[in-house]
């Protein structure tokens, strides 16, 4: 299939998220149907919103507490928009932005809806903790006794060890292995150095760094408690202050360790919203266009039995998305690749350069090639930024529609792993 | 000689009637000593809730299907009973579980009622020891559904006019790539014994396990079999399977696991000791 036949453009009007705060900081207290709202509300103000029904608003989080069954259609609720604003919720680990944006691109596409609001939250600091499996089922026996004798048994089945709380990790539950653990692996079987890791997180906290001097942000952030720029950015992040951390991961590799947590994202607590619409809604509203969301892609990969690594979902996702779309890799003149580890990012770009790579696990005649690195995350990514898991698709979308539009032309290509070896990648066209 | 027992025996009382014998020590056995006897009872019965029980202790999906580990399970009372006949020529306590080889022929579902035989076949000399293989059989009327061997290792015990083996030599281990780690805490073997109620002291505590000789309690060699199953064996069809232990998996501790996929469909996994660099266990399984 050469191209999708597409009955009309979905766009992107504007974006707006939160500064992304460290876990256990700065926003401490705020829950994630807080900032979320937040994040809707000055979206909502930014493009003069209020009162106005939308289409649909679809967000999630990956750390999501029981009662925030609802979190997108409870965020609409307290915000400025329409009380009849349909919301869903999205969940795909931290592909859950960019999965929530593009399936309102496809709704706006299809016609189904002419305005959506997309994006994604996710706290730290204010996950869910819940009772043990043992506490739970004792519990919930407890509830469904209904004679002396079995609530007494019930009450006597709870175990001290079960009154020990279970906290959400970053394991992933099939393996048991960390994300980071994972991506030590593919960074191994990669051979990707130290120092080209920790070239690239100072590369994305000097661009953010950047981005932020120019005012780059000023229309894509809501301050939020006290924060108006990411606090985990390092304006005068070095390679040489981060040869000098020790490995975080991998440490078992001995000195091939090479994943600090510098080269690694941090916890992070944030939200981000992003606004699109069909081109007749951006025009009725007189709202900008910024870019156009021309299509996305899924992928996953069989990383349990340790065929490939955890994080390489988008190496595959990514050439069905190009050959759908009539494109090649260097057709680009932005690439924004989710920088979970710096490894990540180094795995997947080493991988499309890989002859044996490109033929015998993507199918390929030749191989995808090498990008152009000074087209990469060029307003700084993950690394610098920090990324609360759901946010971060929306934090890349509105980043990328702004700079295609600064552009005035082009095509930006936008990659996203995520946790259960998936990914989510997407292509924007400058308007 | 078949010896038909009316109910499945219990383990905890075949543990406690070995444990006088454990002070015996034997020595030597001559290898014509194994008593020809074949164990069988009918009506054997996984519990529902049993079923639920294991299979959220390996991480297995709650599914109506038996679990191969767990159809050992339930066949391994009588494997028991055998092994702690007065007759019986090996002690019990103290036998080292050494491999095993498993065919489960046909998915069985929870409700079917199943009968056991069990027999011990032969006695060999090992360059540790003696051996003995246990062959289990499950059965749905007269349809063998599940058919596995079973090798214990009695320490120290030479087998009569047989020249011992020499010890294999064992090539350090290359741990290949790490691909799932278990995290084990202590009560890891008395969490599998109340599914499964294997209650043998060596697993249960660290009391228990030093009053046996161990520095630490172990891990069920059939609880690390069955989570590699719950990771790598097929639903809804037969397979067979097998795995080799080679050094205890110490409570609490660390398991790195290494699964990977082989010509013809053969999954083969391994588990071993990163810090010293000591292999647990490997293993491999194959549709039938």
């Amino acid at each position: 299939m050469a191209s999708s036949p597409s009955p009309r453009r979905a766009v992107i009007i504007g974006g707006n998220r939160l500064p992304f705060a460290r876990a256990n900081g700065a926003y401490v207290g705020a829950s994630n149907q807080d900032m979320l709202t937040a994040a809707l509300d000055g979206l909502v103000a930014r493009f003069g919103l209020q009162g106005e029904r939308l289409g649909a608003v679809a967000a999630g989080a990956v750390l999501k507490h029981s009662r925030d069954f609802n979190l997108s259609r409870e965020s609409v609720l307290g915000t400025a928009l329409d009380p009849s604003t349909p919301a869903y919720d999205v969940q795909m680990a931290c592909a859950t932005g960019l999965e929530a944006i593009g399936s309102l691109a496809d709704k706006i596409k299809l016609g189904q809806i002419e305005s959506g609001i997309g994006g994604g939250v996710d706290t730290i600091s204010d996950a869910p903790i819940a009772l043990s499996d043992g506490a739970r089922a004792g519990m919930l026996a407890l509830g469904r006794a209904r004679s002396l004798k079995d609530r007494m048994a019930a009450v006597a089945s709870l175990r001290p060890r079960d009154l020990a709380p279970s906290a959400p990790g970053t394991n992933e539950p099939r393996t048991g292995l960390s994300m980071g653990e994972h991506q030590a692996l593919t960074t191994q079987r990669w051979g990707i150095t130290r120092e080209a890791q920790d070239e690239l997180a100072a590369a994305s906290h000097r661009n953010l760094a950047a981005a932020y001097d120019r005012g780059f942000f000023d229309d894509l952030l809501t301050p939020y408690r006290g924060l108006s720029k990411d606090n985990n950015l390092r304006a005068d992040s070095t390679v040489d202050k981060l040869a000098k951390l020790k490995p975080a991961f991998g440490k078992h590799l001995g000195d091939e360790a090479s994943m600090t947590a510098g080269n690694s994202t941090p916890l992070t607590d944030g939200a981000s919203a992003v606004l699109l619409g069909s081109e007749a809604f951006a025009a009725e509203h007189s709202l900008p266009v910024l870019a156009d969301f021309v299509d996305y892609e899924l992928g996953a990969v069989d990383f349990v039995s340790g065929e490939e690594g955890l994080l390489m979902a988008p190496a595959y996702a990514v050439p069905r998305l190009l050959a759908r779309n009539g494109l090649s890799l260097q057709d680009f003149d932005f690439y924004e690749i989710h920088e979970a580890f710096a490894g990540t990012v180094l795995s997947t770009l080493k991988a499309w350069e890989d002859p044996e790579f490109c033929s015998e696990r993507l199918g390929l005649d030749a191989p995808l090639g090498s990008i152009d690195r000074s087209k990469l995350n060029v307003a700084g990514s993950s690394l610098a930024a920090g990324h609360p898991f759901a946010a971060t698709g929306g934090r890349i979308v509105a980043t990328l529609a702004k700079l295609l539009h600064e552009k005035g032309s082009g095509r930006g290509l936008i990659s996203v792993c995520a946790a259960g070896g998936q990914g989510v990648v997407a292509i924007l066209e400058a308007r | 000689m078949r010896e038909t027992l009316s109910a499945k025996p219990r383990l905890g009382a075949l543990y406690a009637s070995a444990a006088p014998r454990a002070l015996r020590r034997v020595r030597e056995v001559s290898p014509d000593r194994l008593p020809r006897r074949e164990a069988f009872v009918e009506g054997v019965r996984c519990r529902p809730e049993q079923l639920v029980a294991y299979q959220r202790l390996m991480g297995d999906t709650v599914r109506d299907e038996l679990p191969s580990v767990l159809m050992h399970g339930l066949g391994f009372p009588l494997a028991l009973w055998l092994l702690s006949r007065p007759d019986f020529p090996l002690p019990l306590l103290g036998l080292v579980h050494l491999r095993n080889e498993v065919r489960h022929l046909r998915p069985v579902r929870p409700d079917e009622v199943l009968s056991v035989s069990a027999s011990a076949e032969e006695l060999r000399a090992h360059h540790a020891g003696t051996t003995v293989t246990v062959r289990t059989r499950l059965f749905v009327g007269e349809e063998p559904v599940w058919e596995g061997l079973s090798l214990y290792l009695a320490k120290g015990v030479r087998l009569a006019g047989i020249e011992v083996p020499p010890a294999p030599r064992r090539e350090p281990l290359v741990p290949p790539a790490t691909t799932a780690r278990w995290r084990l805490d202590a009560s890891t073997g008395r969490r599998f014994a109340a599914v499964l109620g294997d209650y043998n002291p060596i697993h249960l505590s660290a009391l228990s396990a030093k009053a046996l000789g161990l520095k630490a309690p172990i891990a069920h060699g059939m609880y690390l079999a069955g989570r590699a199953l719950a990771q790598c064996a097929p639903h809804g069809r037969g397979y067979a399977w097998e795995i080799e232990f080679a050094t205890p998996v110490f409570l609490p501790g660390t398991v790195e696991v290494n699964r990977s996929s082989g010509p013809g469909g053969v999954v083969r996994f391994s588990g071993w000791n990163q810090r010293s660099l000591k292999p647990h266990f490997a293993g491999a399984v194959s549709r039938l």
